[in-house]
């Protein structure tokens, strides 16, 4: 990956090369519908990234293939280069979370990466509700992530960035190097319709500003890829205002080129941006699917 | 070079009717947020805008400059789409469009020629959304306003609306906004020199609080300015 942040970073780990088996994790997700239900046809892997089957837990929508991607190292290091590939095929509707939270681990040299393909057939559904990321002190680390989509087809995305290990050792908030996030959103055919790249240095500015994470310490970056009109009902279920003096603030706005909605929260704590991610889930899943999201596992 | 810092100067004033004067770039929102309280605040929140204009507006004003120099119109529409399709919010995207074709109207009338028209033409079409950091990269491109000068009359514009917005919005003395301007000026050489080296690809931006502030904005009962 050619990227101009990472030029600092070209140091080779001492423990093993960056890339090598162990470092190159690798995921290919593929779904189709089989009778009434949607099937993981496709799965190939490569640790430490491993899926092992899909299942049908989600009451709302029994119909909807869940699959957990599990980390067997126990976090991000130095050195990771990680891919994942997910494909739905026409109709199919299907969950994808992680595990645990994704830990991007202290580093010494070079940096980790993980690049993810998201691509939809029409009538498609997928919710990628990952746990959070959790960036620790030095920690390098670039994700790029290309999503392909019909107007027919729906993804919600959702992403919740903590600032480090907020909790440890006297606080641990925003002490990483780099966070380098990329998305991009086509249409088949190739016409891009929206993109977004946080950048985040804080020894180079401190997000810590009015206006960045004014104060607060945790994002919760939603995405939901609609058609307009699945947009429109969304938005209409959404109170007005979404400011609270409860420490927590968040808003929605409608995507450029019709491609959908962005909701941003703001959080002091991952709970609290948690469960507001969980609503506006349950939203949307209303509008779209008319069903809302599943009751909460106590133990998630 | 007198010609062109008279036309840097022209194009790129506050004054200059391309409508500027109505927008306050997520900063009414702040202020009603109490995020923007007092000089301090408010100079920490226009240089976030002007950091996150620099390395997406900036990048593509660039782009579209040096297109324009090199003779190929389709980078600088490019560049546009690029920069229209990285706006998460529908204000900000409605304010850089309103603008960008008040001045691709006022450029093909007021300097004219081949160029200024085709922008024009692509941007009544539809052909290209038609933002104003692209747009004014092509009129500069056009006119012989070196790159540098052209960006830095663009990061100086975004602080300039902001900060007379906050003279209309907040208890703020003339002389305490010039204040911040001043200082928030002495960024842009460093950024320039930063954004140069981006291509359209790279554009960033990481302003979450401004996205959720001007989010809410678009439905708030009460408003001076339209983002």
């Amino acid at each position: 990956m050619t990227v101009s942040e990472l030029a600092p970073y070209g140091d080779e780990p001492a423990q093993m090369p960056s890339g090598t088996p162990g470092k190159n994790g690798f995921l290919r997700l593929g779904f189709a519908r089989r009778g009434a239900r949607t099937a993981l046809v496709t799965l190939q892997r490569r640790a430490p990234l491993l899926v092992q089957q899909a299942l049908y837990w989600d009451e709302e929508l029994p119909d909807l293939a869940c699959v957990v991607i599990v980390d067997t190292a126990g976090g991000v290091v130095q050195g990771d280069r990680y891919e994942v590939e997910t494909e739905l095929a026409a109709g199919c509707r299907a969950h994808v979370t992680t595990q645990a939270a994704t830990r991007i681990q202290e580093m010494d040299a070079n940096y980790a990466s993980q690049a993810q393909r998201i691509v939809l057939h029409d009538d498609a559904y997928l919710e990628y509700l990952p746990e959070p990321v959790i960036p620790y002190r030095h920690s390098r680390f670039v994700a790029r992530t290309s999503v392909c989509l019909p107007e027919s087809a729906t993804l919600l995305y959702a992403e919740i960035l903590m600032p480090g290990r907020k909790h440890y050792r006297g606080g641990e908030v925003f002490a990483y190097d780099l966070y380098s996030s990329g998305l991009s959103v086509d249409r088949p055919g190739g016409r891009e319709l929206f993109a977004e790249k946080f950048l985040v240095e804080p020894a180079r500015s401190s997000p810590a500003r009015p206006g960045v994470m004014g104060g607060f310490h945790v994002l919760g970056n939603v995405l939901l890829l609609t058609s307009v009109a699945g947009t429109e009902r969304v938005l209409a279920r959404m109170p007005a205002v979404g400011e609270h003096a409860d420490g927590w603030a968040a808003g929605a706005s409608r995507l450029p080129n019709g491609a959908g909605l962005s909701y941003k929260v703001l959080g002091m704590e991952s709970e609290p941006v948690r469960a507001t991610v969980r609503e506006f889930w349950s939203t949307a899943r209303l509008a779209i699917m008319g069903r809302p999201a599943p009751a909460r596992f106590p133990w998630r | 070079m007198i010609s062109e810092l008279l036309r840097a100067l022209q194009f790129g004033d506050s004054m200059f009717p391309v409508g500027g004067f109505t927008f306050s770039n997520g900063l009414e929102a702040a202020i009603s947020g109490r995020v923007v309280r007092d000089p301090p605040t408010l100079a920490a929140f226009v240089r976030t805008a002007t950091r996150a204009a620099a390395t997406s507006d900036g990048v593509a004003l660039l782009e579209a400059h040096r297109g324009t120099r090199s003779g190929d119109p389709y980078r600088a529409r490019a560049a546009d789409r690029a920069l229209y399709a990285r706006k998460p919010n529908e204000e900000l995207r409605a304010m850089t469009v309103r603008m960008g074709h008040k001045l691709a109207q006022a450029g093909a009338r007021i300097v004219g020629g081949g160029t200024l028209g085709g922008w024009l033409r692509a941007v009544t079409e539809e052909a290209t959304p038609g933002t104003y950091p692209a747009g004014l990269g092509v009129l500069f491109g056009e006119l012989g306003v070196p790159e540098a000068h052209a960006f830095a009359v663009h990061q100086h514009g975004v602080a300039v609306m902001m900060l007379g917005a906050a003279l209309r919005l907040m208890p703020l003395h003339h002389l305490d906004g010039q204040a911040v301007l001043y200082a928030v000026d002495g960024s842009v050489a460093d950024d320039y020199r930063y954004a140069s080296g981006l291509t359209p690809a790279e554009m960033s931006a990481f302003t979450p609080q401004v996205d959720v502030l001007a989010a809410n904005h678009v439905r708030a009962h009460v408003r001076m300015f339209m983002s």
